[in-house]
């Protein structure tokens, strides 16, 4: 990670703003804006810097780019029109949805428009018997569960930030979150996809009315972080609410035994739905804020550890995972009596990015997976970095699948700490990468980790990855400058 | 054959380097070589075989992921999987020797897909040799990856047509505690509807839920009436219960684990095999319109979750070949052809003709020398 106040990574390549070199001159501003509003409004489109103030930043601190104009449409005819205007103009976009993306993914990069995709927010069908639901991308990810629980059914895609995250940006990153242990990421979930990609034309990806024959191109654009085109309507399945679920609170002296219980479960072949890991300082976070979920504040370590299923035999699977922990170390293993007591213990997890934001006026989350075996042994890395560097680390994160969250709270006005912030988070990634493990497991390259990226690509995969996206959008206006460094692009273009 | 020897062969055949004027050879990928009927006819005037490069590369069971070379034969990783407990939840049709590589070039899966997904759920990465001659990996050998661009889920089930697979990892399941099959008579065809609906509604994902005609079920040497086979899995208790649930569903008896084998090996050769997908609200359409039909050699059988009705047709059938496709092709639905008669495909429309796959296809084999034809179009 590395952290600058105005532009990108030094590593990434040429500055965004020449990112794309298939650009013709760029239209008036103003003329833009006007023939924007022209289609959504006044209202519609914002130009004024105050306002754009807000569309300069995403989850992520450290980053600002302020987009040329920002524009949003509140209908699918809106956005085609939107999104072909820009094609007739050659006008690089960024397409946002609640920008809550942790990447700087959703910036605009090379003097883009952003076109932001709240407003499109309706969930346009449900259908119960075949567990389908259709919503604009800009449906927020917790108002689909919501109304899929009147079916006894859920949207099983759950990222910590799922009350404000939209269904759109979720197919963008293909996020992840606690329950995709059990039941996948978003990818396993999107079966359609109604797409404008960057030229105006609509494709159809996927199919909701069976198999699928020929490319996996639905495969190939979820998770392709906006470079391949708008959704304009998702078809995503909905995952029955078990019949029965267990929630335990496992807690450890130690964040070692923590990571060896987890790496136990998972070689003894349980499934829990979610297996959650915060160490000491996140606990003590959660537990001074108004989230307090009663974990021990003197723990080392604890797990939260869902199971679900038939109710018949899930006490059998409780029973193994409590001797699992145990042996492991674990001082205590508790299973939330009630669904209020499972809630309070969930909200503290959910809620944990949160509480730290108390302690420390910025908070850098990073993301990276290792292999599962290797947990112990990288935390145990983590520790000695962050030691090295004289900074703290949190870490709270999805054990279960070695997808690793540390957290470092810092005060971006002090240079100095800033400064071993990136060069911690450096160290981080050398560590997961050094382990066998990858750069992002949820979070995305965005412009973030591209400089990460040449690390764990050769430049022949990097330069395979830039084709895809020609495929797509061989004018690269889509989101230009985002997930593979541009230098590696050229070099392909040059063979 | 290595991946160097996979590349210099690639090279070589679309010309890249010296003699760049001579026109380019397309080139015939191979794995066990007991699918190549499968799928289109392929013109090519030389081929790979993946068969010899067979070695699991990595095991850790702990980790629950496998990496191994194309040509790793199914039967070989779960022999290796099998002693840890563990399995790779892939089931396609076939022999036991198809090749990882094939099994995921051309996504096959089989009933175990009911619970665990086909192959691009299974699939965390990848080393090929593109069309162009590049080696290329994708993703990596974690559970969760997000790094770059999705080139893992465009090779896995392009048949080939954009690179040549020469090693993959993959996700391993534990296998469950208890695995027992059961088989439940199918009700009258007046109540498979709503019979269905109560089957989606049980508050259990069994491992499979796969429907057999009556044809069927006696070439697997059940009783010979069509019949609902549910393949359970989970913890004693868990199995005891859903043992339970489905008595409600009909008369059941216990089927040996080895039906599911002997299913995925049933078809004969020779024979056409199509199969017809929709919605699972619509699978008693598609079963009353595809299974139930009066030809007693037509086998036919139908995965209940995806609403997947797979109909063989063997070459001895009555029925000739042309009205046969009629059926099918007036069912409507997704249609997926596995298997015809060579002379009947050009009755089939290519999926892959689409502009946006049309750039697909050239970014990554611009010489179209790979499996060309098997997809249909150009491709």
């Amino acid at each position: 990670m590395a952290l600058h106040t105005e532009t990108r990574s030094p590593a990434s390549g040429p500055p965004p703003d020449q990112a794309d070199g298939r650009r013709g001159a760029l239209i008036d501003t103003e003329k833009l804006a006007a023939q924007l509003a022209a289609i959504v409004g006044e209202r519609g489109v914002l130009a004024r810097p105050s306002e754009l103030a807000t569309y300069s930043s995403d989850g992520l601190p450290g980053y600002r780019l302020r987009p040329r104009l920002a524009v949003f449409p509140t209908s699918k005819r809106q956005l085609i029109d939107v999104v072909r205007l820009l094609a007739r103009e050659k006008t690089p976009f960024v397409a946002r949805g609640a920008g809550t993306g942790l990447s700087a993914g959703a910036l605009a990069s090379g003097d883009a428009v952003v076109v932001g995709l709240n407003r499109l927010n309706r969930i346009l069908s449900i259908d119960p018997v075949n567990r389908l639901a259709v919503v604009e991308p800009g449906a927020v990810n917790v108002t689909l569960t919501r109304a899929a629980g009147a079916h006894g059914l859920h949207y099983a895609p759950d990222p910590s930030s799922q009350t404000a995250c939209t269904i759109g940006g979720n197919v963008a990153e293909n996020s992840g979150g606690p329950h995709c242990l059990k039941y996948g990421v978003t990818l396993n979930h999107v079966i359609a996809l109604d797409v404008i990609l960057a030229s105006g034309e609509i494709v159809k990806l996927g199919n909701a009315d069976g198999e699928v024959d020929g490319y996996d191109l639905l495969g190939a654009f979820v998770g392709s972080e906006g470079c391949f085109g708008v959704a304009l309507e998702v078809t995503v399945k909905l995952t029955p609410n078990p019949e029965g679920v267990r929630t335990l609170l496992a807690d450890f002296m130690s964040i070692d035994a923590g990571a060896r219980a987890t790496s136990a479960i998972i070689a003894a072949g349980i499934l829990p739905a979610a297996l959650e890991m915060m160490d000491g300082p996140t606990i003590r976070a959660v537990e001074a804020s108004i989230y307090a979920a009663g974990y021990p504040a003197d723990a080392g370590a604890v797990l939260l550890i869902e199971l679900d299923g038939l109710d018949a035999g899930l006490d059998a699977d409780v029973a193994l995972v409590e001797l699992h922990c145990l042996s492991a170390g674990a001082r205590t293993v508790r299973i939330a009596a009630n669904e209020e007591e499972r809630a309070r213990l969930w909200q503290g997890r959910k809620k944990a990015f949160g509480a730290m934001g108390r302690i420390a006026p910025d908070l850098v989350v990073q993301d990276a997976v290792i292999p599962r075996t290797k947990l112990p042994d990288v935390l145990r890395e983590i520790a000695a970095i962050a030691d090295r560097w004289q900074i703290q680390v949190c870490n709270v994160f999805h054990a279960g699948d070695g997808n690793l969250h540390p957290n470092i709270g810092y005060d971006s006005r002090n240079a100095d700490e800033s400064k071993r912030v990136g060069f911690a988070m450096r160290d981080i990634m050398q560590a997961c990468i050094d382990a066998g493990g990858t750069i992002t497991g949820e979070h995305g390259i965005g412009l973030d980790k591209l400089e990460y990226m040449p690390q764990i690509f050769s430049p022949e995969s990097l330069a395979a990855q830039c084709s895809l996206r020609d495929a797509f959008d061989p004018e690269r206006r889509a989101n230009p400058g985002k997930v593979v460094p541009v230098h590696s692009c050229r070099e392909w273009r040059g063979a | 054959m290595s991946t160097g020897a996979v590349q210099h062969r690639v090279r070589a055949g679309a010309r890249l380097g010296a003699g760049a004027a001579a026109p380019a050879a397309a080139i015939r990928i191979v794995g066990g070589g007991g699918w190549l009927d499968a799928g289109r006819p392929v013109s090519s005037s030389e081929s790979i075989s993946l068969a010899d490069d067979a070695a699991i590369v990595e095991y850790v069971p702990g980790d629950l992921t496998l990496t191994a070379r194309a040509g790793a034969t199914l039967a070989s990783i779960s022999k290796a999987t099998s002693a840890e407990g563990q399995w790779l939840a892939l089931d396609p049709f076939g022999a036991p020797t198809g090749t990882l590589g094939a099994t995921i070039a051309t996504g096959s899966s089989g009933p175990l897909a009911h619970a665990f997904g086909t192959p691009r759920d299974t699939v965390l990465g990848l080393e090929v040799v593109t069309g162009a001659g590049e080696i290329v990996r994708t993703g990596g050998r974690v559970v969760k990856n997000v790094a770059g661009f999705d080139l893992t889920r465009l090779f896995t089930g392009a048949w080939g047509t954009l690179a040549v697979i020469t090693e993959a990892t993959v996700r391993l399941r534990a296998r469950p505690e208890r695995d027992e099959t059961v088989g439940v008579a199918l009700p009258a065809e007046s109540e498979l509807d709503a019979w269905l609906a109560r089957l989606r509604a049980l508050p259990f994902s069994p491992l499979a839920l796969e429907m057999v005609n009556a044809t069927l079920a006696t070439a697997l040497g059940l009783e010979p009436r069509a019949l609902l086979l549910a393949r359970l899995g989970g913890n004693e208790h868990s199995v005891r219960a859903q043992h339970q649930l489905l008595g409600a569903f009909g008369d059941s008896s216990a089927a040996p684990t080895r039906v599911w084998s002997a299913l995925a090996a049933i078809e004969p050769a020779g024979a056409a095999v199509v199969r017809v997908s929709a919605p699972p609200s619509r699978l008693h359409a598609l079963w009353a319109r595809l299974a139930v039909g009066s030809d007693p050699t037509a086998l036919a059988h139908a995965t209940v979750g995806r609403g997947i009705v797979r109909c063989i047709r063997p070459s001895s059938n009555a029925t000739p070949i042309a009205a046969w496709l009629d059926t099918i092709s007036r069912t409507e639905g997704t249609h997926i052809f596995e298997r015809l008669p060579a002379s009947e495909w050009s009755r089939v429309p290519s999926r892959v003709i689409d502009p946006l796959s049309r750039a697909v296809r050239i970014a990554f084999d611009p010489a179209q020398i790979l499996n060309r034809g098997i997809l249909g179009g150009h491709a």
